[in-house]
Parts: C-alpha cells; structure tokens; sequence
C-alpha cells in the first residue's frame, strides 16, 4: 500500500441496503469501494479489484460467507495479503473456533454499528503489508 | 475419472499460467525447466488511443499495469475485442462512431471504459454511453490515475464473466494445492501421459507423512501450512540433486499430507534401480527432516515420519494409463505402509528398553509471570532417548498400541518428581501432565502419595483434548486431590467446541491456552477476542490463565496486553540457554503432552 492511499475494501452483502450504508460510509472516509450481493459475485471481484480488506457478511443464498472466505484465502496470489472481516454474530465460543477455521481475521458483529465497523476496517488496514499494491 | 481434466485449459488459460513447480531435467529438451518456474499471470493493461504522456505516468502509479497504446480509435476498438489482458480503456477520440464501437466492443467483456473528454459535447457524449469515469483534458497524472482506479473498481462484470472466474477459482483448486503450488495427480496424470508411452516406464514414489495432521490438532493450521510449505521446497531441492535428475521426476501433492513422485527415466536410461531408490528416499527422509528441524524446530521435527514405497509401472497398450497409474499408486502406497509397520516394531522394542532402563528424561520448560517475566514455574515435559522417541507425542502413541500406557506414564512422572528437588527453587511450582485415562491406573494414588513431598507445590495439568466421560466420578477423584493440597490446570483450553462450560466443570486454578490460539495472534483479531473472554472468564473463576507457545515478541505483547497471567514458550525459552534442562538440544516449541 502506498503512503497515503487507503486500501481497497470490497464489501459483500445480500441486502442492497446494508451494502449502500457501508458503501456511502466508507466512501466519506476516503476508502475505494466495491460492492458485491453474493458470493460468485465477491470471488469474481476480488481477482479483478485486488481488495486489501474484504467485509463479508456470513449468512447469503447460494455459497455463504464461510465458503466465500475459505475460497479467497486459499488463492494463490491473493490469498496470503487479504485480510477478511466477517460480519455476523458470533456469540458462541465454537462459532469462533470455526470462524478460524475458514482464515478469517476479525469480525463486526451484526446487526452492525457503523462506528465499530470503522474501527475494524482500521485497524485491519494498519496491518496491512505496505508491499501491495493499491 | 472426474471429468474436470481437460476442462480447465480449455476455459481458465490462466490455470496453466499459474505458478507450478515442475522438477524436470531432460537436458535436451527441458534445459530451462531443472529450476522451478514461477509464472504469474501477465500485468494487466490498459488500453488507451492517446499518447499523452500523463497518461503513462498514471499508469505507472497504479503499480503493476502496462499501457498499451493503440494507433487510431479503430485500432483500440478491434484491440478490446481481442486482447485478454486488457483490464481498462481509455479513450479520447472525438468521432462518436468510433467512440460506441469502443464501448460496443467493452461491455461484453466487462472492460470498463473511461473517457477523456476534450469539451462538453464529448462529456456529454461520455455519460450518455455510461462510461464508467471521464474527466477533462487535459488532466494531470494523479486524477487520471484515479479515475481508473475508480472506473476498475466500480465495473460490475457481466454474469458469465462472474460464473467464469469462479469456476476458474474452483478449479485452480482442484487443480493444483494453493501451499506448495504443486499440481494434483489428474494434472500429473496428464501431463505424463505422452512421457510414459514414449519410455515404456513409470516409477512411483509415495511418500507417507505420519502425523502431520498432528501439527495442525496442535499448533494449528497456520502451523501446518508453513511445514507443509517447507516440506515441499525441501522435496523439490532435494530432487534436483539426486541420481534421479537424470530422468524427469515430476512432483504432485494429493489431497491431504502425501506426496507421490512420478519417475520417468530419460531416453536410453534405465529406470533407478528398487536399490537405488531406497538409498534416495533414506537420503531424502533425513533431508526434509533436516530442512523442517531447520526452520520449525526439534518439537516439530520428531513429532512426524516420513515413510516411502515404490512401485514400478509399465505401460501397457491394452490397459487404460490412468488405472496403471491409480494402480501402482496404491502399491506404492501400500510398500509404505508395510515400511511404517516395521518401523513401529522398532519403536515398540526401543520404548521396551526405556521402560526396562527408565530412561527417559525431563525438560522443565518455564513459565513465567507476563509481567516480571519471572519464573513462576516448570512444566516438565518427558521425552525419550533414541531419536525414534523423542517426540512425547510419538512416545506416547507407541505406549498407547503396545498397551504400556500406564507403564510409561508412571515412569515418566516419577522421574519428572525426581528431578525436581535439583531443577526447582523453592516457591517454584512443577507443572505434571497427566491424562485423564491415568486416573484409571490401580497404582495412580499410591504413587502420588510415595513420591510427592510436598502436593501444595504440584500443579496436575489435564487436557481438554481427551474427552472425560464420567464427570461426576472425575470430580471426586479431583477432589480427593485437591483435599492434599495440589492444584489443577486444564491443558489446551479452547482446542475443542466445548467452550467454557467444560472448563468451569473442572474448577481450574489455571487455564493453560490451546497452541493454536497464541500463534499468529498479533494479527489475528478473533484469536485476540478469544484469549479476551477466556482471561475473562478465568477472573472471575479466580483462576490465572497461561499462554502456551508464545514464539514471538509481538505475540508476547499482545497476551500481555489481554491480561493474560502467565506465558510459556519458545519467547522466553530459548534452546541454548534453557535453565533446568539436561544437555540435550531443547525444542523452539513446548508442547504438553502426558508425562
């Protein structure tokens, strides 16, 4: 990442309308935004956008969020430098065992707060190689 | 035969173009294959009909692109519709027909277009057609670059596009193993398949890896990752040094933690003799073993063998090749699974001689206060002599088959009790793993009440990872112990599902953290908002919570920072400078195990 470029976020989320607040909300803050509203979508667009941090709701038809992130992961040439945010409510001690499982990095909880969203989005990026590129 | 095989390379080229690890050294015709290529797939372009000059320098910025630029609007038209690299167009022509052949030719692939506009009645022009970005001429680099930018990352792709790469996604999985690059064995398959007919003869290699999987139950994935990663390389080093270079040895990874070698001798070479083949896979054994010890470390090192067996396969016109070769697979597969029974005998017998000798002998790895760094106690770790043994992990799992379990149990806590008068200061405590299984043992109390001196000075660890299926029963055993004087730790906490109410059960004065949650935890946020709740959890059970493995710095600080009470591991342990263990060279790694 380059100094003073924010990193790539792609988000992906069945429901238009959480998409647009998270969109509108990251954009203010200066962050490239992607949109994705399912999971063939997301894997399409992250080889072709690059993201450095994908937010990736769990629960969506077809291929969910668990699968989505396992897929990204384990790509060959992005995989390693991505960092996932799964957004979902993982109250249970196993939820998160299984969330590790998958190669995820963090997650926000759902039903989200935008301000925490933020922060995890932050400090996501701050972890961030500065080899990539934006 | 899954019929997925050819499909790949007809849809997704870029499989092919994808990093793959080829170990071949037909002098003739491979000269620039005996080192292992790394193909990435070509920089994506942009496209653009102008030469301005800006244009380039935004392109640079963007890292990684290439600009190609195209004579003449009908150039750039025919050029979107052809070339495959092409991730974005830009641009300027004021000739409105040219300007939609352009954008006819784009939206099908899903390039998006971005149009540099000279006056309004191109801007106009320009977001009638939906460009995806246009911005005026002339513009400085950083905004060129940025409309880009935001045109590549606003482009929705078309439907096929989306089924297209992810198939394509899919199958590179399928395809070839994400860790090692290595292709799977229908790629091996058919790519040797011309290779076998021509020389008449194939040789298997299938080489076992006993316990990887171990690894992962322990340390995590991330840690099997990395093993399996240099597993891998040392492999292919290894080959390309060997008396087998000669011919081409093509290296595939099957699904789990097995590797089979396909051999092919060279023209007018004869295939490596069986002789020959077992001095190269005993040579190689001591090699990736060498190279993991290297970069993982003892602990990992002996916890793991590698077994290997050969098969022969001769091409034979009237049967089909891919049974051939699933054929001598399975031989293979099975000679290796014959070499790993005798070397369990060899185990057994070696493990016998210990328990007749007690010779075993104890590391007491530190634990210290996360704090002062002080010592707060020892964790002793039991392992055997000959290398065959080392690994508790391995010692144990022979115990368990050949029924000495409770034997090597015994011995190994007597001696760890032993040494305890020399190796512990006073105020100090010694951790003892005992497995729940040990409970059992008709001579389990007495020994306790014969050898311990003082109990209040003895931590009983108990592993969350055996399932305890009398908890009421267990309890009272517990009890009666706790009545003495010792204290209790329960061992891997959070390696399981169970989450915190098992935990809880047993009433812990120490929760010890599972390997898995303390690697790579620095960058791991849900590791962090674990190790959290379980420090949480363990104030107000009035318990104090140990980090387990602790390697590196960054890991040290974030424990600290999450509260955690105390830490053991490679961090504050190093192989070298261990106080209290005997000369024996330490592993990087403690890892608890019965003992």
């Amino acid at each position: 990442m380059k100094a003073g470029t924010l990193p790539t976020i792609l988000v992906v989320d069945d429901n238009q309308d959480n998409t647009d607040i998270i969109q509108h909300y990251l954009e203010v803050r200066g962050y490239p935004i992607t949109v994705a509203h399912n999971g063939d979508e997301a894997l399409a667009l992250f080889e072709k956008v690059r993201p450095s941090i994908v937010l990736l709701d769990v629960m969506m038809p077809g291929r969910d969020g668990w699968e989505v992130c396992r897929l990204m992961k384990q790509h060959r040439e992005l995989g390693r430098n991505v960092r996932i945010i799964m957004v979902t409510a993982l109250d249970e001690w196993d939820d998160k065992r299984q969330a590790l499982q998958t190669g995820a990095d963090d997650y926000v909880e759902k039903p989200f707060d935008l301000s925490r969203l933020a922060s995890a989005v932050e400090r996501n990026a701050a972890l961030l190689p500065t080899a990539i590129a934006p | 035969m899954p019929r997925f095989f050819r499909q790949p390379s007809r849809r997704s080229p870029a499989a092919d173009a994808s990093a793959d690890l080829v170990v071949a050294a037909d002098a003739a015709t491979d000269a620039d294959a005996t080192r292992p290529r790394i193909r990435v797939n070509a920089p994506p372009i942009l496209l653009t009909d102008s030469p301005d000059p800006a244009i380039a320098t935004a392109v640079a910025d963007l890292g990684g692109w290439r600009v190609v630029v195209c004579a003449g609007e009908r150039e750039l038209a025919r050029v979107v519709g052809e070339a495959p690299d092409v991730r974005a167009v830009l641009v300027t022509t004021d000739n409105p027909n040219a300007l939609r052949d352009v954008f006819e030719r784009a939206r099908p692939r899903g390039v998006p277009v971005i149009v540099g506009c000279a006056d309004e009645t191109m801007r106009r022009r320009a977001v009638e057609l939906r460009a995806d970005e246009w911005y005026r001429t002339p513009a400085d680099p950083v905004e060129i670059a940025g409309r880009i930018r935001s045109a590549i990352t606003r482009a929705v792709p078309t439907p096929a596009q989306v089924a297209d790469r992810v198939d394509k996604v899919e199958y590179e999985q399928m395809l070839y193993d994400f860790l090692t690059g290595l292709p799977t064995l229908p790629v091996m398959i058919e790519r040797s398949r011309q290779l076998i007919k021509e020389r008449g003869e194939l040789v298997v290699l299938y080489f076992n890896f006993v316990r990887y999987s171990k690894i992962e139950e322990i340390y995590g994935w991330e840690k099997l990752d990395a093993v399996l990663e240099t597993t891998a390389s040392a492999v292919g080093e290894f080959l390309r040094d060997t008396s087998l270079r000669g011919s081409r040895v093509m290296v595939s990874f099957t699904n789990d933690d097995d590797f089979v070698f396909f051999h092919v001798p060279a023209p007018g070479v004869d295939a490596a003799s069986d002789a020959e083949i077992n001095e190269i896979t005993g040579r190689l054994q001591q090699f990736v073993a060498g190279r993991i010890e290297e970069a993982h470390g003892e602990e990992i090192a002996t916890l793991f063998d590698i077994y290997v067996g050969s098969a022969h396969v001769y091409y034979n016109p009237k049967t089909r090749l891919e049974r051939l070769i699933y054929r001598g697979i399975r031989e293979a597969a099975n000679a290796a699974k014959s070499v790993e029974e005798r070397e369990r005998a060899r185990k057994v017998a070696d493990l016998r001689t210990a328990l007749r000798d007690r010779d075993v002998y104890v590391d007491y790895h530190p634990i210290v206060r996360a704090d002062t760094q002080e010592v707060f106690g020892y964790e002793a770790l039991a392992r055997g002599v000959p290398r065959s043994l080392r690994s508790p992990e391995v010692m144990f799992e022979v115990a368990a088959e050949a029924d000495l379990i409770w034997e090597l149990s015994r011995l190994c806590r007597s001696r760890a009790i032993e040494g305890m008068a020399k190796q512990i200061a006073a105020g100090q405590l010694l951790f003892l793993n005992v497995d729940p299984h040990d409970f059992s043992d008709p001579e389990f109390t007495a020994t306790f009440e014969r050898e311990v001196a003082n109990p209040e000075r003895v931590v009983i660890e108990i592993t969350e990872r055996t399932a305890i299926k009398d908890y009421p029963k267990f309890r009272e055993r517990l009890k009666a112990f706790r009545e003495q004087g010792y204290r209790f730790a329960v061992d891997d906490a959070g390696s399981g599902y169970a989450g915190l109410g098992s935990i809880a059960n047993l009433e812990p004065d120490f929760i010890k953290l599972d390997m898995s949650l303390i690697n790579c935890i620095d960058t791991n946020f849900i590791k962090q908002n674990l190790v959290e709740t379980m420090v949480r959890f363990a104030n107000d059970q009035k318990a104090q919570v140990i980090a387990e493995g602790v390697e590196r710095a960054e890991e040290m600080e974030t424990v600290k920072s999450l509260g955690v009470h105390l830490v053991q591991g490679f961090f504050i342990h190093h192989p070298g400078k261990q106080e209290g263990s005997r000369a024996v060279p330490t592993p990087a790694v403690a890892k608890a195990v019965p003992g």
